[in-house]
């Protein structure tokens, strides 16, 4: 049996004039949680929607446990509801004129299980996600949260191999959202489903996937696992968009070293060509160590986040952003020396 | 910041106070005084044209159920089919069209708004001629094919309710397809990637949460039907069918007019149409089937595959039959000299476009049917946005009744207000009966809810703070009307300016009673001409003024089309 | 004293009582009628072109009056038209209804119902304008005293059918062969509110009995507002046959080429007037006057003739072309206006169950 779910390969989707999705190929392997990340527009949403045949692609092709779904080339689209996927909706799409049972029981039903095997299911899927208690409840009648619960429990009831996320978690509020979080990776572990999931948090993409994919404007910017994206970003966009980084412009002079505009030297992990040195905010300290690039500044500004802090430091390398846990708090004005190891800087081609 | 003292304050309110007084006052007096003459009238059971009557009693309302029991039959009967065939060819169109990827989208449902366009008795008319016994073009080619006897007569009930339906559809797919328009695509989608077929799908979740606005158009549609005439007129009168709004109509052209009679029969079918729209309203507050978010939704079509062309053809097969056959039917008729649809026997001549052009209803009735339009579109929508704002933005005490009062007429079938007026006109003291005068306030009057509602729903987008703004830099309320308000309504103003525009180029039920020697528009003078005119006389006047109206709003369109484009 | 001076009093209030119904019993021909061309007027023709307007109400088909009114434009072009056109119950219930709203929007009226034009003059509707053309028409043609009303036209009813569906030898020869079957569901008449109509039952009822309309209901005849509807049904074939076909109507369809075949009933063709009055308060009084003298000449009258192949009254106007003259057709007019007045009512309550209207 083969490792790979789900193949992606060429993708091109349009509408109309304008080019969403502009050659994407990747594979999704066998009870992976893979996470398509990127800002709006970027097609990741639009990528999903091909795998699930809710979309027309126009060429490329998908392919799912073997076979073909999209083929341009042999002009094949399997419809949406023969592809034997299951998905879960950014408005959760949970039907209000049937009760939460019936919402549930939809794809036992039609899949032509009997009354006992259905009842089986049904129940088995809202303990799952803690709402069997509200079986018989109209599903009109349900909080944003239960409603998302709901959605859930009916993607999973028939126990499908390829569950189709749409940014499911990106109607609630913030607690909600990291409690879900938590609960749809067991879920998904639990069950041994192959997920492929789209959202536009890289906080909760990196959280919960086993692999990210970072898109933009159509294509494919980066993929890796969460701590290859964060720590090693291929681009700009990535480092940019992927956690919080400082970007230092100048020029790599030698394997090694890095001339910031302004004349400060810095140290770097390595690499000859790049116009830019990422640093996350994360990765710079306030007390020196040695070995580090050490570079004293002024605060400009302090921002108490609650877990953690943010300064923003004016030094020779311009202006700086650091986040560190919220203890020994620094006033505006003070002196200070910022100070980060060479791995973890990041050369980049601006 | 200057605060602004106790006293720079009260004039405002008291301002305010006077305006809503005022207009309530005027409004009233628009919408409900004609309504009182009414009831005074049908209890009258003296002489019929004495003010005030000189007899009061409940004669009239208990003789429609004695003599015109029949009539109220008749009406019932083809309202219901009327109903339901409008009904199912609004929902299918309105299915077709949101939610399939038909090819031809775009064209087909600008085609669909064409019906609207025609005036109603266009389309009695046409069907007249192709659907009469004996000499109708379909029995003609079925005699030709060998056919014994008549394979269609549309001088029947089902005759009326078809043509009825036909062009009321229009009506019934613009309501059905706002609602499956508002629902939310994944609803549909979810069911599909669980693996439900379309049919399923359609059967078990669309069908289902578009049912709620499905009724309510049933509802909206049928009080319709109660009300309308053109059809009636045209096709039952000939057929010795008549319906309530006919039968009104005839009360008031015999001599002696029996405006009692009439009084009684229109306040009757007034009580039914607003019991009905009573309910319908009440329907759309529940709203348990809310599918709106709040955000916009792009319905995403199914793919039908081949079967899309087959969806086509039926979308084609409606504009056919809407629009295309009976234009050809009046545009053959038209040019012959006797209407007649032998071929054999058919003379062929442009002489009566040249006489249309000289009658009234093509010489004098266009000219003011426009001329009624620009202004009462033009007035009425200044004085409707400042309705609007004071209902809906305003704190005004008296706001409530404002609304009800102005969306009162929507009740009232035009024929009975028309009927009111008249009688209303007759008996107050001021010469405006039989002038354009009278027919610009009765226009305005009607078209109160029509302009209300389109222009509230561009309120309802502005977001208050806008002109709470305007109101803290210390704008007064006219300032802040202007220099805010209105320009943000300028989109809203100008859809409800051509959508009042062309209602007043259509209109029928009201201005059939209130036609003068000099105030004559296009749509009853074509009924008034029908009668001593010759089929093919009629279809050349119906034809230059359909075409002409055509005309007048291409020109519009492209004239606003730049601002228009996001109400469409 | 005293007495003779009540007396005096009382005997000249009397006097005047006499004399004051007619309002204008004081109206007279004019002295020096204006000799125009072909016709003379007492109307002040300056005047009537200040008013520059003219309103008609008239029954007859609108594509007519519009050409009649189109020739009176012609000799005055200052004076503009305007018309409307109902049936006559219609037309009348209009009328009323209008002055009762005191809104005088007409100067001329035309009704083809003797009934209503009486009931009219005696409700002080008319103007009395005695016209020096009204010398030339009969005194049983014109109010008395004269100047209120005139008769316009003289029109009859006969039996119409299509010559080319139905051959001469089968059509209808009488009033009673209307009763055969065969012409069931396609026979055509004119409703209730028409004043031809109501002459056709008032003048047959008396000469072919009570059963006759109760026989001729059997046949389920379909009623319409205005000839041009009748005939137009015949010609494509809905109906076979019109009862009380109005006679100039199938002058006027014959003339347009139509395969029309008109029957003069040995019994004779009902017929009543087309009246014509000045209506009192009209908007344009001079001009109404000027219109009155025009139509009532022999130019007006050739002028209504070739618009709506009428027959003029007079005896000095020809037939419209392509019409016996009325001395050669056997006209049946009712004698008595008070009676045919008095009929009405019952006559439209019959009529509309014959013809399945409303009541």
């Amino acid at each position: 049996m083969s490792a790979t779910r789900i193949e992606v390969k060429d993708l091109v989707v349009r509408y109309g004039d304008a080019v969403a999705v502009n050659g994407v190929s990747f594979t999704v392997g066998r009870g992976e949680h893979l996470t398509l990340l990127g800002p709006s527009g970027c097609g990741k949403t639009t990528t999903l929607r091909a795998i699930a045949g809710l979309e027309q692609p126009s060429s490329g092709s998908i392919t799912i446990d073997g076979q073909a779904m999209f083929d341009a080339a042999a002009r094949r689209n399997v419809p949406a509801e023969q592809r034997g996927v299951s998905m879960v909706f950014q408005s959760y799409a949970v039907w209000p004129h049937m009760s939460v049972y019936n919402n549930v029981a939809y794809g036992l039903r039609v899949r032509k299980q009997g009354a006992a095997d259905i009842k089986a299911n049904v129940e088995r899927a809202l303990d799952l996600v803690q709402m069997r208690h509200l079986a018989d409840r109209a599903a009109s009648k349900l909080s944003g949260g239960q409603q998302q619960r709901v959605a859930l429990a009916r993607a999973v009831a028939f126990s499908p191999t390829v569950v189709l996320f749409d940014e499911p978690l990106s109607n609630l509020d913030a607690k909600l959202r990291a409690e879900m979080r938590v609960e749809l990776r067991e879920l998904q572990r639990r069950l041994d489903i192959t997920s492929v999931y789209v959202t536009h948090d890289q906080e909760e993409a990196l959280a919960i996937s086993d692999r990210v994919i970072v898109m933009n404007v159509g294509v494919i910017e980066q993929i890796g696992t969460p701590e290859e994206i964060y720590n090693r970003p291929k681009s700009r966009f990535v480092a940019d968009f992927v956690g919080s980084a400082n970007l230092i412009k100048g020029k790599a002079t030698a394997p090694g070293l890095f001339e910031a505009e302004g004349g400060t030297i810095l140290k770097t992990a390595g690499g000859t060509s790049g116009n830019e040195v990422a640093v996350r905010t994360a990765y710079i300290d306030l007390v020196a160590k040695p070995g580090d690039n050490q570079l004293p500044g002024t605060v400009r500004q302090r921002m108490f986040h609650g877990d953690f802090v943010q300064y923003i430091v004016e030094c020779a390398c311009g202006r700086l952003i650091v986040r560190r846990p919220p203890t020994n708090l620094l006033d505006e004005g003070a002196p200070v020396t910022l100070s980060f190891s060479p791995e973890h800087t990041v050369l980049l081609q601006g | 910041m200057t605060l602004l003292s106790g006293e720079m304050l009260r004039p405002r309110r008291n301002w305010q106070a006077i305006v809503t007084i005022a207009v309530v006052l005027i409004v009233s007096f628009l919408v409900l005084l004609p309504l009182v003459f009414l009831v005074e009238e049908s209890l009258n059971i003296g002489d019929p044209l004495a003010f005030p009557p000189a007899q009061y009693g409940f004669a009239n309302y208990l003789a429609i159920f004695e003599e015109d029991i029949n009539v109220l039959w008749n009406t019932v009967i083809i309202a219901v089919m009327a109903t339901v065939m409008a009904i199912l060819i609004g929902f299918t169109l309105a299915w077709i069209l949101t939610r399939t990827n038909v090819p031809g989208r775009e064209t087909l449902e600008r085609l669909m708004e064409l019906p609207y366009y025609m005036t109603p008795l266009v389309g009695a008319l046409a069907w007249s001629v192709i659907a009469g016994p004996k000499s109708g073009f379909i029995n003609q080619v079925w005699k030709a094919w060998g056919g014994p006897g008549d394979l269609v007569d549309i001088y029947g009930h089902f005759g009326i309710a078809w043509v009825m339906a036909l062009f009321e559809g229009t009506v019934a797919f613009v309501m059905i397809s706002a609602s499956m328009k508002s629902m939310d695509p994944a609803l549909e989608e979810s069911a599909r990637v669980i693996g439900a077929s379309k049919l399923r799908t359609t059967l078990t979740v669309t069908l289902p949460l578009v049912m709620p606005g499905v009724l309510g158009a049933t509802l909206f549609v049928f009080a319709e039907m109660l009300g309308s005439f053109a059809a009636a007129l045209v096709i039952g009168i000939p057929a010795r069918i008549y319906v309530i709004t006919t039968a009104i109509w005839d009360s008031t052209l015999s001599f002696p007019p029996d405006y009692g009679r009439a009084s009684a029969m229109g306040l009757a079918l007034f009580v039914v149409m607003f019991g009905m729209l009573t309910f319908y309203r009440w329907m759309i507050g529940r709203g348990n089937y809310a599918t709106i978010t709040g955000k916009a939704f792009r319905p995403r079509p199914m793919d039908m595959g081949r079967l899309a062309w087959v969806l086509f053809g039926v979308c084609a097969l409606y504009v056919f039959l809407a629009v295309v056959l009976p234009i050809a039917a009046l545009v053959f008729t038209s040019l012959q000299r006797f209407a007649t649809v032998i071929l054999s026997q058919a003379e062929f001549t442009l002489a009566n476009y040249r006489t249309a052009l000289s009658l009234g209803p093509v010489r004098t009735a266009m000219g003011n049917s426009l001329l009624l339009g620009f202004g009462v579109a033009s007035v009425g929508v200044l004085i409707m946005a400042v309705l609007v704002w004071i209902i809906y933005r305003s704190q005004l005490v008296g706001r409530g009744a404002i609304e009800y009062l102005v969306m009162f007429p929507q009740a009232v079938p035009r024929l009975v207000f028309g009927l009111a007026l008249l009688w209303a006109w007759l008996n107050i003291p001021v010469p405006i009966y039989g002038t354009l005068w009278l027919l610009a306030l009765a226009y305005f009057t009607v078209m109160l809810p029509l302009g209300v509602r389109t222009l509230a729903g561009v309120v309802l987008q502005i977001d208050k703070s806008l002109e709470e703004c305007a109101r803290v830099c210390g704008a007064g309320w006219v300032y802040q009307m202007r220099s805010v308000t209105l320009p943000l309504l300028k989109p809203g103003i100008i859809a409800a300016w051509l959508l009042i525009f062309m209602a007043c180029v259509r209109e029928l039920g009201v201005s059939v009673f209130l036609m003068g020697p000099s105030a004559k528009v296009i749509a009853p003078s074509i009924v008034a001409a029908f009668a001593s005119s010759g089929t093919e006389l009629t279809a050349a006047m119906a034809l230059i003024q359909t075409f002409t109206v055509i005309v007048a709003l291409l020109i519009l369109f492209r004239l606003t089309r730049g601002v228009t484009k996001e109400m469409t | 004293m005293k007495p003779f001076a009540v007396m005096g009093v009382a005997l000249c209030a009397l006097a005047g009582a006499a004399f004051a119904p007619a309002g204008a019993q004081n109206a007279k021909l004019c002295d020096k009628p204006r000799q125009m061309e072909g016709f003379k007027t007492c109307a002040d023709i300056d005047k009537a072109k200040a008013e520059g307007a003219f309103v008609l109400y008239s029954t007859d088909p609108e594509q007519g009056q519009v050409k009649l009114l189109a020739s009176f434009n012609k000799v005055f072009p200052e004076i503009k038209t305007s018309y409307v056109r109902l049936q006559a119950g219609a037309l009348y219930a209009k009328v009323l209804s209008e002055r009762q709203a005191k809104s005088y929007l007409v100067d001329v009226i035309q009704i083809s119902d003797m009934g209503m034009i009486l009931d009219f003059q005696r409700k002080g509707g008319f103007v009395q304008y005695i016209s020096p053309e009204m010398a030339a028409f009969k005194p049983e043609y014109k109010s008395k005293p004269e100047g209120y009303w005139t008769w316009g036209s003289v029109i009859m009813a006969g039996i119409a059918y299509n010559s080319k569906n139905t051959a001469e030898a089968e059509a209808p020869k009488k009033w009673e062969d209307l009763l055969n079957p065969k012409w069931a569901d396609a026979i055509n008449v004119k409703v209730s509110n028409s004043g031809l109509q109501h002459g056709v039952w008032f003048m047959l009822k008396p000469l072919l009995g009570d059963d006759y309309f109760k026989k001729f209901a059997a046949q389920k005849p379909r009623a319409f507002d205005s000839y041009v509807q009748q005939y137009g049904r015949l010609v494509d074939g809905q109906d076979k046959v019109i009862m009380g076909a109005q006679y100039s109507g199938a002058v006027e369809f014959t003339a347009k080429g139509a395969p029309i075949g008109f029957v003069f009933p040995e019994l004779g063709l009902p017929a009543v007037s087309e009246t014509y009055g000045i209506v009192a308060d009209g908007p344009h009084p001079n001009a109404g006057q000027l219109f009155m003298d025009w139509f009532l000449s022999p130019i007006g009258q050739k002028a209504l003739a070739d618009a709506l192949a009428l027959h003029s009254p007079r005896e000095d106007v020809p037939p419209p072309p392509g019409a016996l003259p009325l001395a050669k057709m056997k006209l049946l007019i009712p004698a008595d206006w008070d009676a045919f007045e008095k009929d009405r009512p019952s006559f439209a309550k019959e009529w509309d169950r014959i013809v399945g209207a409303r009541r």
